[in-house]
This record gives C-alpha cells, sequence and structure tokens, in this order.
C-alpha cells in the first residue's frame, strides 16, 4: 500500500511538471490551475505513503520511533516530500504559476531516483535500523539537512526563473513568457528569502551531525567527504548571503552562485555516499530485519 | 413562442454621430420605453462603440401587460434615432443573437480586439435592466452566461493580454520588473506629453512619489503642480538616481543626459535594487551602453512602439481560437435553449451553467 501510495504521488508530480510546461508554452490559466491541484494531491498522498512506512518501520521494536530515512528511498522520497510540500505552500502562497516549470523537475527526479533506488536495491521494505544510527539524532541531523535541500532546490528553480526573467528584460523585446513569469524583484527577493532561510538549518544540521560524531566517535569533525562536502555547500550559501546583505552583489552571479551552491548540494547528497566510508549507510542499505 | 431579439448599430455598421445621438438617450430612459412599448424582458448596452437592445419576447399566449405583441426592436430604435436605420440596424434572433453578446462580451466584436472595458459595461446594463425589474429567467441566465464567456476567454485565449499604448506598455514593464508599483519612485526628465501620460499610466499603478527636473525651473514647477509632483533642480537629478526606480527621459537634449558612468556611480549606490530607464525622446537622452550596467533596462521608444505592434499581432492571431471558443459557448447554450422550450418556465433549475440544466434530469 506504502509502495502504491508512492507511485501514485510520483505520478502526480510528473503529471504537475507536465502540466507546468504545457502552461509554459500556452496561456491558458487552467493549466495552472490544475498543476496545483495536482501537486496538492500529491502531496497528501505521499504523506500517507510516508505516514504507512513510518508505522511498517515502527513496528519493529529497536527502530521505534526514529526518522525511516536510512536507506536510499526513504531518504529521496522524504526529499521530495519536503521538496513538493516546500514548493506547494510557495505556489498556493504567491501564485506563481509558471514557477512550476523551473522548480518541479527536481521534485520529479527525486521520485524517479527513489524508484530507482528501490529497484536496484529491493530496499522498499524497512529493515532493521543498524545499531549506529539508533540514536535520537537520526531524527534531527539528517532531515534538518535534508529539508534544508529541500527548500535550496526550491531557491534553485526561483533563481533559474529569475535568469530567464532577467534575459527577457534585458532583450527589450520580451516574449509571451515574460509576462507570465513573476517580476524581477519579487523572484529575487523570494530566492534570497528561502536562502536565507535554508542556511541556518543547513548549518544547524552540519553542527548536530558533528555532536552526534562526537558522541558516537568522540570526534567534532573528521574531513570525510560528506562532511567537507556539506560545509563547502554552506559556505558557498553563506557567501551568497553575505555578498547580497553587504556587498550589494545582486543580480546575475548571485543566482550563479547560489547555483554552484545548489550543485554543491547535490553532489554531498548524492555523489559522496559512495565516497565516504562513515556516512555510507545509504549505499550499503539496510541490515535484515 | 418565447425568444431572444436582437437589435443594434455598432461602429461596424453606422457613423459615430449616430451612436451618439442613441448613446445620448441613457439606459435608465431606454428601459422605460420598452416597457412602455410592451417588453417584459429587455437590457440595453450602450457604450461609445455600439447600442444594442437585447429583449425576450413574451410568450403569445399571455403577452405583453396590455395582452399583446410588443412593438419591434428595431422600429423602436429607429423611432429614438430619428433617422432611418435599414442601412446601420442588424437584427438577430434566438442563439445567433446569444451567440453575439457572447462574442461582444468577450470583446471580438470591439474596436480595440480583446479590450477588457466591454465586460464590464455587458455587466453595468444587465444589472441597470435588473433593478429597473425587466430581467427575467431567460435573460438572467443569458446575461450571466455571457458574463462568464466573456471571462473564459480571456483566461483561456489570453485575447486581452498585451497593452495596445505605448505608455501602457511601459507601465506593464514596470510592474514585470517591481511587481506592484505601490510605493515606487517616478523621476520625469524634461517634460512632454509623452512623459505625462506614462506618468499617469505609472500612477494609475499607485506609484508614488513622482519627481520632475527639466532645465527650466519654471517648467517644471509647473507640471509638478499639475500631477501633485515635487519639481527638481536640473543639477540635482543625478543624485536621485540612487533613490528612484523608474527614471523616465524627454528631454529635447542634443546629447545623452543619462551616461554610463552616472548610471554605474548610482548602481553602487542602489545596492541591487533594479533601476528601470523609459528614454522616450529623440535623439536619445539614455547611453546605450547603459544597457550593460546589472539590474539596469532599458527601453526606447522604438522598443516600446515594436512591443505595442507585436501585441497587437498577437492579439489578431487569437482571434480564432477565441471565436471557436464563443461558438462553442454559443451552440451550447443553443441546445439549453432548445431542450428547454417551451417548457422551461416550468422545469428549469436555474443554473449559473446552462449545461448543467441541461444534463440534469427533469
Amino acid at each position: 500500500m506504502e509502495w502504491r501510495l508512492f507511485l501514485a504521488a510520483a505520478a502526480f508530480y510528473t503529471a504537475a511538471t507536465v502540466l507546468a510546461f504545457v502552461f509554459l508554452r500556452s496561456r491558458d490559466e487552467r493549466w495552472s490551475e490544475w498543476m496545483l491541484r495536482l501537486m496538492g494531491l500529491g502531496v497528501s498522498l505521499h504523506l500517507l505513503s510516508f505516514g504507512l512506512r513510518l508505522s511498517a518501520f515502527w513496528s519493529l521494536a529497536p527502530n521505534r520511533y526514529f526518522a525511516p530515512v536510512d536507506s536510499f528511498f526513504g531518504a529521496l522520497s522524504y526529499l521530495a516530500l519536503a521538496f513538493s510540500a516546500a514548493f506547494f505552500f510557495i505556489e498556493a502562497r504567491h501564485r506563481l504559476g509558471i514557477l512550476g516549470a523551473f522548480v518541479l523537475p527536481w521534485s520529479c527526479v527525486a521520485c524517479w531516483a527513489a524508484l530507482w533506488a528501490a529497484g536496484r536495491g529491493g530496499t522498499v521494505e524497512t529493515g532493521l535500523l543498524v545499531p549506529e544510527l539508533r540514536s535520537y539524532w537520526m531524527n534531527l541531523h539528517p532531515l534538518a539537512l535534508m529539508t534544508a535541500y529541500a527548500v535550496l532546490g526550491n531557491a534553485f528553480g526561483v533563481g533559474l526563473a529569475w535568469l530567464v526573467q532577467d534575459r527577457q528584460m534585458k532583450s527589450r523585446r520580451p516574449t509571451e513568457l515574460c509576462y507570465r513569469l513573476p517580476a524581477l524583484e519579487l523572484l529575487d527577493r523570494l530566492n534570497e528569502r528561502l536562502i536565507s532561510v535554508a542556511c541556518p538549518v543547513l548549518a544547524l544540521g552540519i553542527a548536530m551531525g558533528g555532536a552526534w560524531a562526537h558522541g558516537a566517535w568522540g570526534r567534532f569533525w573528521g574531513w570525510d567527504a560528506k562532511e567537507t562536502w556539506a560545509l563547502v555547500t554552506l559556505l558557498v550559501y553563506v557567501a551568497c548571503v553575505l555578498m547580497r546583505r553587504t556587498a550589494s552583489w545582486r543580480g546575475r552571479r548571485a543566482v550563479y552562485a547560489s547555483m554552484l551552491g545548489f550543485a554543491c548540494a547535490l553532489f554531498t547528497f548524492a555523489g559522496v555516499n559512495f565516497l565516504s566510508g562513515l556516512h555510507g549507510y545509504l549505499s550499503q542499505g539496510a541490515a535484515p530485519p | 413562442m418565447s425568444g431572444i431579439e436582437l437589435a443594434g448599430v455598432s461602429h461596424k455598421t453606422s457613423p459615430l454621430g449616430l451612436r451618439e445621438g442613441l448613446h445620448a438617450l441613457g439606459v435608465p430612459a431606454g428601459l422605460d420605453r420598452l416597457r412602455v412599448a410592451g417588453w417584459t424582458e429587455a437590457v440595453v448596452l450602450s457604450t461609445c462603440n455600439r447600442f444594442e437592445v437585447y429583449g425576450v419576447r413574451p410568450a403569445s399566449a399571455s403577452g405583453g401587460p396590455a395582452g399583446e405583441a410588443p412593438v419591434s426592436l428595431d422600429a423602436l430604435l429607429e423611432n429614438w434615432a430619428g433617422v432611418p436605420l435599414s442601412r446601420h440596424l442588424y437584427r438577430l434572433e434566438g442563439a445567433r443573437a446569444a451567440g453575439h453578446l457572447f462574442s461582444v462580451a468577450s470583446g471580438l466584436d470591439s474596436l480595440v480586439i480583446g479590450e477588457a472595458e466591454i465586460l464590464g459595461q455587458v455587466k453595468q446594463s444587465y444589472e441597470s435592466a435588473r433593478a429597473a425589474g425587466m430581467t427575467g429567467k431567460l435573460s438572467n441566465v443569458l446575461f450571466q452566461r455571457a458574463l462568464y464567456v466573456g471571462k473564459l476567454v480571456r483566461n483561456r485565449t489570453g485575447i486581452g493580454l498585451g497593452r495596445l499604448s505605448v505608455a501602457s506598455a511601459a507601465a506593464v514593464l514596470a510592474e514585470r520588473i517591481f511587481g506592484g508599483l505601490k510605493g515606487r519612485s517616478v523621476l520625469i526628465l524634461g517634460a512632454g506629453r509623452m512623459a505625462e501620460l506614462t506618468a499617469k499610466h505609472l500612477l494609475g499603478g499607485r506609484a508614488c512619489g513622482l519627481r520632475i527636473a527639466n532645465r527650466s525651473w519654471a517648467r517644471a514647477a509647473e507640471l509638478a503642480g499639475r500631477f501633485n509632483a515635487e519639481p527638481v533642480a536640473w543639477d540635482c537629478f543625478p543624485r536621485l538616481l540612487e533613490s528612484v526606480d523608474i527614471v523616465i527621459a524627454s528631454t529635447g537634449a542634443a546629447s545623452p543626459v543619462l551616461t554610463r558612468p552616472m548610471i554605474e556611480s548610482a548602481a553602487a549606490a542602489r545596492r541591487g535594487r533594479s533601476l528601470f530607464l523609459i528614454d522616450i525622446a529623440v535623439p536619445r537622452d539614455v547611453e546605450e551602453r547603459v544597457q550593460e550596467v546589472e539590474r539596469v533596462y532599458l527601453y526606447t521608444m522604438e522598443d516600446l512602439r515594436g512591443i505595442v505592434q507585436e501585441n497587437l499581432s498577437r492579439r489578431r492571431g487569437r482571434l480564432d481560437s477565441a471565436r471557436l471558443l464563443v461558438s462553442e459557448k454559443a451552440s451550447e447554450f443553443e441546445s439549453w435553449l432548445s431542450s428547454s422550450g417551451d417548457g422551461f418556465g416550468a422545469g428549469l433549475r436555474h443554473s449559473w451553467r446552462p449545461a448543467e440544466a441541461v444534463a440534469a434530469p427533469s
């Protein structure tokens, strides 16, 4: 059931993404409205699916009450959920219809990656949490980081939309796209706000990782690949925020910097799992129950 | 047999003078005269581009209040105009009249295709008729449906998108940069009708803090008085570039008054806020190279004209799909009309959407 609900949610996200692209090409407001509805449905089903996963996970006593993000599937599923929910709230609040085309593809990518991970590892079934992960930090450290990544992903989409709109306005021959994209200043403020919200969460997530490491391995920081890349990501984003605040480094360069930050975040989340010995839980899969 | 009838003149069929005469009559007077002539359900649509009367002919059994058939609409219109109208008048009945109203409400029959005002005018006409007690079930459904179709066509085809004047196109671009124009400040350099018009459009969007700089202090003060703006000494304007959001340049200067170094030094103090430069002067007031500065958006008169031209042709391109949608909705209305037939008075559930009334078992 959990699996079916997840598939349905993934299908709804994909359909919403397609609608967002159709809306990009057509001028019919209905596409955008349906996109929002499908996203709402997708997020609800996904929540339900995640709830079922939680209850299955907790049915094994040692797992109780830890977050089921110990496998690639679980982590990606949570990431997609956080991502989609963040977009749903932004969209419902600001009604920036066309933004979907810039943001939603990431939601789909996360879902498909989860499906791929599930197919590859066969780890949809929840297993026992490896003993090292049975810590209350399990509910804080990865969740905080993934939530930050989800918000940053949205910021990336908003930044992309800003770049397109900036090009439109600079061209002095704006196409129809210009009139359906949100205003430049609006996108800029949204981008800045999302990054400013995500940065402290990211920092907190990394700090909690350090605290966990101190408890588990007796040291705060070990320059493990994942740790290093998370730090690089954070530094890029902090630089981004500071530059905007102090050096009035807004405009193209600020957006490029935030995109670089997102590339780092992607690498930290996905790429490094295969390089990092300490953070290799995801790629190792769960222990048999 | 009851049915919808329409008689009218529009900008397509008649000279302005004739329409002005009918327009002067006024909607309430028109409705009164229709009542006297035996019409119990009628709506008068009177704008500067059209004068149309929609009536619902009462079922023959009951007749009008006097028990006889009402005077025909074209005879009435001719009477009001005081001149023969046969060459200018169009008459439509039933579903075709409804289709015409749908296309009018959608702005497809307007002088400026897709203009939005007409929808409000249709609404107003309908409300006047309703206030005068001149509407019934059929006219209620007809007009509410027309308002719905008018909105639908605009939303689905975007026929009303894109402004058709240079000044309003500039205002729309400003919105694309700043979002709302509320609280934005505007600086006019020089003077001129185009500058005034553009400023008016921006102020219509609630931009506030208008400043006017002119080489002649007297001219600046005079213009400022008219707009409730603040006159600025010419030498002071470069400093204002650090704080204003929109600059409308319209001086008669032979060489650019806004140069790249000026804008660059202002940009540093602006902390990355966008600056919108509208250059409507010929020869130009703003150096072309200003465009290269980040977050500075320069539009010249030529650019704005190009945008207006494009909008116009875009609207024409959408006309076909808009017409298709209108005719779809008209035939939907027609099938509702014929299915309700004679018995519609008895079995009709008053619905916003006639299609639902058709589907509902009676």
